[in-house]
Formats: structure tokens, sequence, C-alpha cells
């Protein structure tokens, strides 16, 4: 073959991707969901189907992945989060087609295995030194919501000025999402976690403890919920908004998030 | 017609690998590249990958040339078994091979209650890292001994046993020079895969910077925090490692 026909086809398939790159209509709705909304989400969607004939396709995942994702132009209907700042950052792209409304709130608390290994038995008891607690990163909703608790800690109830900076002293990993963390404490891996309380599902809930934050430190977790301008079909995906916001409920309440 | 066919087949798959990678390269200024990589985070996982890379191809090597001498050599009851088993890692998703090491060596693991006598905990440290790349890299250099110690000819190590060397001696001047660049080839490839060593670190070693954060935990983690160009800059390193890696390789299957 000679080089230059080679050179030539490589150029015009170059050329052409773009033209080719185009997603296709698939018919349901794609849903990009925080890893905390797995179990209540997938429960939901199935219901949703049952009473729309909509079908919808989950990807969960940390909230700012899924965020990242949405600006790098994945093909996405709804965007749930599990904080306003990443769903602020798809917003102030320009990639929201309406305003982004509160769905449900959570809670953080601490998990710790049923073993107990660094005889945690208070929140207190994570900046102890040498006890090794696994948080999500600082960019995770999740990570970032457990740092600024500990920071409202700092000083309060008998806590030390700088409980936030022994506690991040202890910090053994910083894991991608919350489910993660919630898997590395139920296997025993860590002392402590920082996760929601609807991550306690009961696949886990007999291999951890459940220790509460004080209430002063404890900011509920508020997740918006938006369609993307991208969507093909917007009003399927507005459908699927407005019933999580009305009868999806139920499944939220069911996996103990709080109401909007 | 068939050559316009096989010329387009071709470059449609030359094509699809060369513009990903011209993507990583045109998205950066040299002089954005060089600003993204000195970064203290990216720094720290440079080091921290120099590190882990170099410990891991050297428990490979030292581990992995006694087990490819014997699997080429030796007969023994189970040697076929032993030999796929040595490579399924190459095989294995990343997740699995995470879980795998979690559940062997990790605090409640099967090895956990020993090493905890020992007061050793693997999951979360450095040491997990390095498990990790030798776990899923090291069968590319025993993949690469095995085949060169059986194709070393073994006429000349029995005229050096004659000429009254060692077994020792034989092994290290005649059929470790014999299958040199063979091994030499084998090395880099572990090497070059240990450095891209991801689900394994992750699940087993956690993500902390300067403990476990790899280069390519930092891509990931840079890219959910938004933070595209560091992201960029660390995996154009990596790319530049992968190709400088193959051209070794290339080199070196040559002679």
């Amino acid at each position: 073959m000679k080089r230059s026909t080679f050179v030539a086809a490589a150029l015009v398939l170059t050329l052409c991707a773009p033209a080719i790159g185009r997603a296709a209509d698939t018919g349901t709705v794609v849903v990009y969901a925080a890893a905390s909304l797995r179990e209540a989400f997938d429960a939901a969607g199935a219901a949703f189907k049952a009473k729309t004939g909509i079908a919808v396709t989950f990807d969960y995942g940390g909230s700012d992945t899924l965020a990242a994702q949405i600006a790098q132009g994945a093909p996405v209907d709804v965007f749930a989060s599990a904080n306003v700042k990443q769903m602020e950052k798809v917003a102030s792209a320009g990639l929201l087609a309406g305003d982004a409304v509160t769905f449900a709130r959570n809670r953080l608390v601490a998990i710790v295995p049923k073993a107990n290994p660094g005889k945690v038995t208070a929140v207190f008891d994570l900046a102890r030194p040498g006890t090794k607690v696994v948080l999500a990163a600082a960019a995770v909703p999740v990570g970032g919501y457990a740092r600024a608790a500990f920071a409202a800690m700092n000083g309060r109830d008998g806590a030390p000025p700088d409980f936030a900076g022994a506690v991040e002293k202890n910090v053994i990993s910083g894991e991608l999402d919350v489910k993660a963390v919630a898997t590395k404490i139920a296997l025993g891996e860590g002392d402590a976690g920082v996760v929601y309380a609807t991550d306690v599902t009961p696949t886990i809930a007999d291999q951890v403890t459940v220790l509460q934050f004080p209430p002063a430190a404890s900011p509920d977790a508020i997740y918006p919920i938006a369609v993307l301008k991208a969507a093909p079909d917007a009003s399927a995906a507005q459908t699927f908004v407005t019933y999580i916001l009305h009868d999806g409920q139920t499944f939220l309440k069911a996996r103990g998030f709080l109401a909007p | 017609m068939i050559r316009a066919a096989i010329a387009i087949a071709s470059a449609t798959l030359v094509a699809f690998i060369v513009v990903p990678l011209a993507a990583l390269l045109l998205r950066l200024t040299p002089a954005e590249l060089i600003a993204s990589l000195q970064t203290p985070a990216a720094l720290t996982a440079l080091g921290l990958s120099a590190l882990t890379t170099m410990i891991s191809l050297a428990i490979t090597l030292l581990l992995g040339t006694p087990l490819a001498f014997v699997l080429a050599r030796a007969d023994f009851a189970g040697r076929r078994l032993v030999d796929a088993l040595v490579d399924v890692p190459i095989v294995v998703p990343p997740a699995v091979a995470g879980l795998a090491l979690l559940l062997a060596f990790g605090r409640f693991g099967l090895l956990g209650p020993p090493l905890r006598a020992l007061g050793i905990q693997l999951s979360f440290t450095t040491a997990a890292v390095v498990l990790a790349q030798v776990f899923v890299a090291s069968p590319f250099y025993v993949r690469a001994a095995r085949g060169a110690f059986a194709a070393a000819d073994q006429n000349l190590e029995a005229a050096s046993a004659t000429l009254g060397m060692g077994p020792l001696r034989t092994f290290a001047l005649v059929t470790v020079p014999l299958a040199g660049p063979a091994l030499f080839g084998g090395a880099i490839l572990t090497w070059a895969r240990a450095l891209g060593e991801f689900g394994g670190t992750i699940m087993f070693a956690g993500n902390l910077s300067g403990v476990s954060q790899t280069l390519p935990l930092l891509v990931y983690l840079e890219l959910e925090g938004g933070n595209i160009a560091v992201a960029t800059a660390v995996s154009v390193v990596m790319i530049a490692a992968s190709l400088v890696t193959i051209l070794i390789v290339r080199t070196f299957e040559r002679r």
C-alpha cells in the first residue's frame, strides 16, 4: 500500500470523526445521580417506568465526577447531585434547561466496623492520634460535608480547638465516592468513616455501628435535581423530575432521606 | 478495490488510536504543561510513582527470575497449572485484583490476623501500592523471562559447566546474557504496567497524597475536581513514558 494513500485515508477519517460521533437518541431518560441515591433511585425508576412507560437509565458516581463528565459533554438528561456546589458548576456552564430544585436532604453519620478495631465510640474519637479515618476525597460532596462538620466542631462540646486538623491528620484515604467509604469500613479496613445516614443500607447495617454527629455540627446535605439542556426529550426528563418531587418521595423516605 | 478497503480499515484503527492521544497533547501549551506538572500534588505523585514502580520492579526481578527459570526448565507436577495461574492477573479486571488483594491482605482478610500479630497493616499504605503493582505487572516479566530461558542454548550452559563453572555462575554469566534482551524487554513492560496501575491501587491502597496517590489516581482525582489542566499534563507524561517504553522494547526485540 502506498504511504500517501494511507495518510490520506487517515486524514479523511479524522475529519469525519465529529460528524459520526453524535450520540443516538435512545428513547430512555438518562439520569446521572449521586452514588448515595442508588437504592432509592433504582426503586423509584422501576416504579416510574411501571407508571409512565418511560424507561430510565441511571449512572451513579461521585457528584463531582458526574458534574465533570456533564461539563465534558456527557449525553445526560437529568442530573441529581448530592450538593449544591456541583449543581452550580453545571448551571454556571450554561447546561441546565431550567432551575435546579431541591428534592431531598440527608444527614451525615460516622460509621465504625462492628469489631471496632480503633475503639471509636463517639465522633470525637476520630481526632485521637492513630485512629484510621476513611473519608471521601475533599472534592466529593460527602468529603466536603464531613470536613465542614469537623470544622464546626472545633472547640465545641469539649473538642480541641483544632479538632478538624487533628482528624485530617488521621485520614488514611480520600475515596472516590461515598459508597467506597462505606465498603472500606464494612470490610474493617478503616477504624471510622463518614457517610450519609442513607448509606447504612440493609446490606451493611449489620457490619457497622452508626455514630451521630453533635446536632450543631451536622448541616444537612442538600440534593438538587435538574433537567439538562442537552436532553433530547425534555418532556420525558421533566416528567421524571416531577415524579421524584412527588410520588418518588416515598422511595427516598423509605431509604432514610429527609424531605426537601 | 481490496487495496482501498485495506487502507481504510488500517487508517480507521490508526486514527482511532492517534486522535485521542493527539487531543491530549494539543490541549496544553508547553508552558501550561510545565506549570501544571509543578503543582505540589503532581510532583508528589510523580515521586511516589517513581519510587513504587522501582520497588515493584526490583521485587519482580528478584522473585520472578527464579520462577521463570523453573517454569522454563524444570518438570514437576502441576507446572502447567502454576504456569497458567501466574498469567491470570494479566487478564483479571482491575476491580477484581483490588478486591482479591483486600480480601487476602486486608485487616480482616485471609492473612489479616497473622499480619496484625506482627503489627503490620498493609491496606492504605505505600506497601499496598507496591503489592498491587507487583500483582498486576509481574506476570509480564515472568512470561518474557520464561520464554527467553526456554529458548536459551543449553549447549552453551553445558560447555560452561564443563569448563568448571558452578550452576550459579553459569546462570549469571551464560544464561542471563543469552536471555538478556528478552529479560530487559519484559522488565520494561512490567515497569510500564506498574506505572499505569489504577484499580487495585484505589481499592487496596486508597488515595492519599504522598502515601498512595500515584499518577493514574491523580489524573482521576484532578479530573473529578475539575482541574483538567493538571490531569492532562500528567496524562501527557504517562503517554510519553508509554511511548518510550514501547520503543525500547521494540529495539531489544529486534536484536
